[in-house]
């Protein structure tokens, strides 16, 4: 069964697939520092008259909940927060884009959230990476 | 006493010199002794990351630290390495008095690199102290 990308079912789908992942589990053990929003631009041409954050919950190598939410007032709880738009999350997600890369290219950009932390943590953004990847994708453009 | 992380101009719009300045100004924030080390810091470091392109010029002055988009002015060290490497840096395992642990994972795995030639220092060693520095303040570990 293929998600639409984005959607609240996509981000279910999200969360399963990176609790199904053994490399998350490990990479992301020593994460206790809160929850990442993940937010796609508004896009109109494509749908998306407004911005929409995924909340994933993350802690201790396991997604405990997410949100799928609308603007982007509504992410501002997260203590990071990373910003692109629709084709790089689609990139992202097909495995074309690596997280690390795409932020040192300004491609992806963390506008909330301590850097350093998220730098000690590059292996297991790379897992939540690969995690979305295995989830079966409906993109809109 | 903290030196201010400042972007030059026209730098906003890169890629890497926010993210590096960002990077910098919290490093600093957490730390009081890479504070004290920026403050003493005097010169420029360019880093060009080949596999995207790009450059950056970390220029350090009397209470600054500048962050310039390419090549700025004449660099005293500069690093020619793949995004990969140049991130590696930031995670450099400090040990006693802040220097670089040989022994650590990421300073064995950066040693290999530059024997094999995929990370390229060139004024290093003539500017050894302001490399020891760029370490320190760069690293995300104490």
């Amino acid at each position: 069964m293929s998600f639409k990308f984005p959607s609240e079912a996509w981000t279910k789908a999200y969360q399963d697939a990176v609790n199904a992942n053994e490399g998350y589990r490990t990479h992301g053990k020593p994460w206790t520092f809160g929850a990442v929003a993940f937010v796609i631009k508004a896009d109109p041409s494509i749908g998306i008259p407004d911005d929409v954050g995924m909340i994933m919950d993350v802690h201790e190598g396991v997604c405990r909940g997410t949100q799928f939410v609308t603007g982007m007032d509504a992410v501002q709880e997260a203590p990071f927060i990373v910003v692109a738009d629709y084709a790089r999350w689609r990139a992202c997600l097909e495995g074309k884009l690596d997280p690390i890369k795409s932020m040192m290219e300004g491609k992806l950009k963390l506008t909330k959230g301590h850097l350093p932390t998220m730098l000690r943590f590059v292996e297991s953004s790379r897992q939540l990476v690969v995690s979305a990847t295995h989830v079966d994708t409906e993109f809109l453009a | 006493m903290e030196p201010a992380i400042e972007l030059a101009p026209g730098a906003e719009d890169h890629g890497f010199a926010p993210m590096l300045a960002t990077l910098l100004r919290q490093n600093l924030d957490d730390h009081a002794d890479k504070r004290a080390t920026a403050l003493r810091m005097r010169g420029r470091v360019a880093m060009v990351i080949t596999d995207l392109g790009m450059s950056v010029t970390l220029e350090f002055v009397p209470y600054a630290v500048r962050v310039h988009a390419g090549i700025v002015g004449i660099p005293d060290v500069t690093v020619r390495a793949g995004s990969e490497h140049i991130m590696k840096m930031s995670m450099l395992e400090l040990g006693r008095f802040g220097l670089p642990d040989p022994r650590g994972e990421v300073a064995k795995e950066l040693s290999a690199a530059e024997r094999a030639g995929a990370i390229k220092y060139y004024g290093a060693l003539a500017n050894l102290p302001l490399m020891v520095r760029l370490t320190r303040v760069m690293s995300v570990n104490a």
